[in-house]
C-alpha cells in the first residue's frame, strides 16, 4: 500500500520568543507540525501492518531538505520535495495546487493523509483543497483509521460524538492529535534518515499553475479578557460563586 | 567557526529532552526516592540506542559520535543525574573495549552493551587507592591459560547489573596493573549493597569483592602491563559523559532557579524585578553557557583523539570546570528560591544533591588540576 503523507514545515513553536507581543522568529530551528507527525504515525503503522511504503511529501523554501530528515527518521521510506522560496508564506490554495500536481506524479497512493491543520497558521483546509482537485473522497477529524480490502473504516470524533465511515480508497483523510502518540526516532534512525532516497523538484519543474496568494499575518494575538474580580470572604461563599460561574457542581 | 547544531544533532538532543520530559520526568522524584531505574525506562534508553550512541554499528553502536553523545546526555541529565551517571559510567567502560579491545573482544562485549543488554562497569578505584594506580592492590595470578584475581573495588557503577567489568589488576608477570574483561556474576564476584550516597540517585555505586576468580587470558586487555594507558585514556572519555551529566544538572538548576524568579512574588512583583536576583540569574546564564561550550567541543575532540596527553588535559580541564560550575549554579539557584529551595517539596533540593557529586567522582577536582598543570607545563 502506498501512502503519502503531507507535512508543512513550521518554526519550532517551543522556542518562539515573544517581544512588544510579536514572535520572533530569527533563528529559531524549523520543524513539523505537530498534527502532521500524527498522520506520519499513522502512515507508518498501516505500512508496518500491510506492507507498502510511505512518502512524506513537503513544500517549502530549501530548508525542507533538511527538515524532512525528521520524517525520515520517524518512519517513511522516501521524501518528495517541492522547493520555492514563494511557497514560505504561500495561501492554502496554492499549497494544495502544488500538492495535488505533486501526488499526481506519484505511482497512485491508495491512501493521503495530512494533519487537521498546520502547526501554524491552522487553516485546516489543504487536505479538502487537493481531494477536491484529486476528485478523490475526504474523511476529516479522522481518529482511527482501519483498512478492510480496497476501503478504509474511519472514525471521526466530533464535537457531540463519534461517527464511523466507510470510503472507497485512494481516499484522502485528515487525522487529528489524538489517533496516536507519534514516535521517538532513535539514534540510528535520526543517522540514516539523510541516506533515505529523496525527489527533489524545484516549483517550475512541476509544471502548474499554483497561483501567488500570499498569507500576510498582521496580528495573532489571544482576545484579552477581563478578570471578573470577584471576592469572597469565606469558603462557602467561594465555592457559591464557583457554582454560579458554572466551574463546579455541573 | 559555525557553532550550529546539525539537522541531525538537533534531532539527536530533541530525541532525548522529549523521551526524559516524556518517560522519564515522571519517575524522577521516584528514582531519587528508591534509588533504582525502572525497567521500562531502560527498555526505553536501549530501544533509542542510547546505550551506544558514540560506538561503531559494526559493535552494535549507533554511530552518533561523542558529539551526539554529549547533546543527549544534557538532556538525560537535565531530568536524572542518576540516569545519566549510569550511562556515563556504561560508556566509560565501553570506550575502553572499543579503544583497547581486539576483535573478538569487541564483538563479544560490545555489542550487547551497546544494545543495552547488559550494563557495563569499569573498576579501577579500590578502598586504599584515591586516583593512584601504584596503590593498586587487587591481584591477577597467571595459572596456565587463565589468571586468578584476588581483591576489593569500591564505589563501582552499575556492578549490580549483568555485563562486562573492565577490571584493573596489578598482574605477576608484569608487575603493573593491567585490565581485564570480567562477566559480572562469575563465580568468585560478588557485590555490596548499593552505597547510600546524598544523591545521583538510581546511579548506584556499590564496591565489588572478587576471590578467586578464574578469567581467560584472552580477556586480558590490550596486554599485560597495560592498565595504566587504559585507565589514562577510558578515563579521558569518561570525563566527557561526567561533564555532560553535570551540565544537564546545571540546566535544570537554572531552569528551576528562573522559573521560581518569575513566578515568586514579593510586594505584588516578581523576585526577578529585583536586582539581586537578576545578578544571580546573569550569573547562572553565563556559567552555563561557558560550560555548555566547553562541554559540546569535549564531545567535538573525543571523536577524534590524536594525542591521548592532550586529549586528557582537555577532558580533565572540561570536567573540572564544568562539574564545578554545576554545583555553582545549583547554589545560585537554591539561593534565588531561599528557604524554600531546602525543602524536598522543590526540586532545586534534589538538583542540590546530584550536582554536589559531580566535582568528587572519576578523579576529585583538585587531581584534575594537577593533570592540567601537569600537562601546561610539559608543553
Amino acid at each position: 500500500m502506498n501512502i503519502v503523507v503531507a507535512m508543512k514545515q513550521i518554526p519550532d513553536l517551543q522556542q518562539i520568543r515573544i517581544r512588544n507581543r510579536q514572535p520572533i522568529l530569527d533563528d529559531v530551528p524549523l520543524t513539523l507540525g505537530n498534527i502532521d507527525k500524527n498522520g506520519l504515525e499513522a502512515g507508518v503503522n498501516l505500512r508496518d501492518e500491510l506492507g507498502g511504503k510511505v512518502t512524506v511529501l513537503l513544500a517549502g523554501n530549501e530548508n525542507i531538505e533538511d527538515t524532512v530528515k525528521e520524517a525520515l527518521a520517524a518512519g517513511a521510506d522516501e521524501a518528495f520535495l517541492v522547493i520555492d522560496d514563494s511557497l514560505d508564506r504561500a495561501e492554502s490554495s496554492v499549497i494544495a495546487n502544488v500538492l495535488a500536481a505533486s501526488i499526481k506524479q506519484m505511482e497512485e497512493p491508495s491512501l493521503i493523509l495530512f494533519g487537521e491543520g498546520s502547526g501554524d497558521n491552522y487553516s485546516g483546509q489543504v487536505g479538502s483543497r487537493v481531494a477536491e482537485i484529486l476528485n478523490l473522497p475526504q474523511v476529516s477529524f479522522a481518529s482511527s483509521i482501519e483498512i478492510k480490502g480496497n476501503q478504509a473504516v474511519v472514525t471521526r470524533s466530533l464535537e457531540d460524538g463519534e461517527e464511523i465511515v466507510q470510503v472507497d480508497l485512494p481516499a484522502v483523510i485528515a487525522v487529528l492529535a489524538d489517533i496516536n502518540e507519534p514516535r521517538i526516532p532513535s539514534v540510528t534512525q535520526i543517522l540514516k534518515a539523510g541516506k533515505k532516497p529523496k525527489e527533489v523538484l524545484e516549483l517550475d519543474e512541476l509544471e502548474v499553475e499554483a497561483g501567488k496568494a500570499m498569507v500576510i499575518t498582521t496580528s495573532n494575538l489571544a482576545p484579552e479578557t477581563e478578570r471578573k474580580r470577584v471576592v469572597v470572604k469565606s469558603v462557602d461563599e467561594l465555592i457559591q460563586a464557583l457554582t454560579t460561574e458554572g466551574y463546579v457542581g455541573r | 567557526m559555525d557553532f550550529n547544531l546539525s539537522k541531525e544533532q538537533l534531532l539527536i538532543q530533541r530525541m532525548a529532552r522529549d523521551f526524559a520530559e516524556k518517560y522519564i520526568e515522571p519517575v524522577a522524584e521516584q528514582i531519587d526516592r528508591e534509588n533504582k531505574i525502572p525497567d521500562d525506562i531502560l527498555e526505553g534508553l536501549a530501544e533509542l540506542d542510547l546505550f551506544g550512541i558514540p560506538f561503531p554499528e559494526e559493535y552494535g553502536g549507533a554511530g552518533g559520535g561523542y558529539d551526539g553523545y554529549v547533546l543527549a546526555m544534557e538532556q538525560i541529565g537535565r531530568v536524572s543525574g542518576g540516569i545519566a551517571m549510569t550511562l556515563s559510567a556504561h560508556s566509560l567502560g565501553l570506550s575502553a573495549i572499543s579503544v583497547f579491545g581486539n576483535e573478538e573482544q569487541k564483538q563479544k562485549y560490545m555489542v550487547p552493551g551497546c544494545k543495552g543488554k547488559h550494563i557495563v562497569s569499569f573498576a579501577f578505584t579500590e578502598p586504599g587507592t584515591g586516583s593512584d594506580p601504584k596503590q593498586i592492590t587487587t591481584t591477577a595470578v597467571k595459572d596456565g591459560d587463565h589468571y586468578i584475581i584476588n581483591g576489593t573495588k569500591r564505589f563501582i557503577s552499575n556492578a549490580n547489573w549483568p555485563g562486562a567489568i573492565i577490571l584493573f589488576a596489578r598482574d605477576d608477570e608484569s608487575g603493573k596493573p593491567s585490565g581485564f574483561i570480567i562477566d559480572k556474576g562469575c563465580e568468585g564476584y560478588s557485590i555490596s549493597e548499593p552505597w547510600d550516597k546524598m544523591g545521583m540517585h538510581g546511579g548506584m555505586l556499590l564496591d565489588v569483592y572478587l576471590k578467586d576468580v578464574r578469567v581467560p587470558a584472552e580477556n586480558l586487555l590490550a596486554g599485560p602491563g597495560m592498565g595504566y594507558p587504559i585507565l589514562q585514556l577510558g578515563i579521558s572519555f569518561g570525563k566527557v559523559g561526567v561533564s555532560s551529566t553535570a551540565l544537564g544538572g546545571m540546566l535544570a538548576a537554572y531552569e528551576e532557579g528562573l522559573k521560581y524568579a518569575k513566578e515568586k512574588m514579593h510586594r505584588d512583583k516578581p523576585i526577578s524585578r529585583f536586582q539581586s536576583v537578576q545578578l544571580k540569574i546573569a550569573d547562572m546564564a553565563i556559567k552555563y553557557e561557558a560550560a555548555r561550550w566547553l562541554t559540546y567541543r569535549l564531545g567535538y575532540l573525543a571523536n577524534n583523539v590524536k594525542d591521548p596527553r592532550q586529549f586528557a588535559k582537555e577532558a580533565a580541564l572540561t570536567k573540572t570546570f564544568v562539574c564545578e560550575t554545576a554545583f555553582e549554579v545549583t547554589r545560585l539557584a537554591m539561593d534565588i528560591h531561599g528557604s524554600y529551595g531546602l525543602m524536598n517539596d522543590y526540586k532545586i533540593s534534589r538538583l542540590y544533591r546530584d550536582t554536589i557529586i559531580g566535582p568528587q567522582i572519576e578523579g576529585v577536582a583538585d587531581m584534575q588540576k594537577m593533570i592540567v598543570a601537569g600537562l601546561t607545563l610539559a608543553d
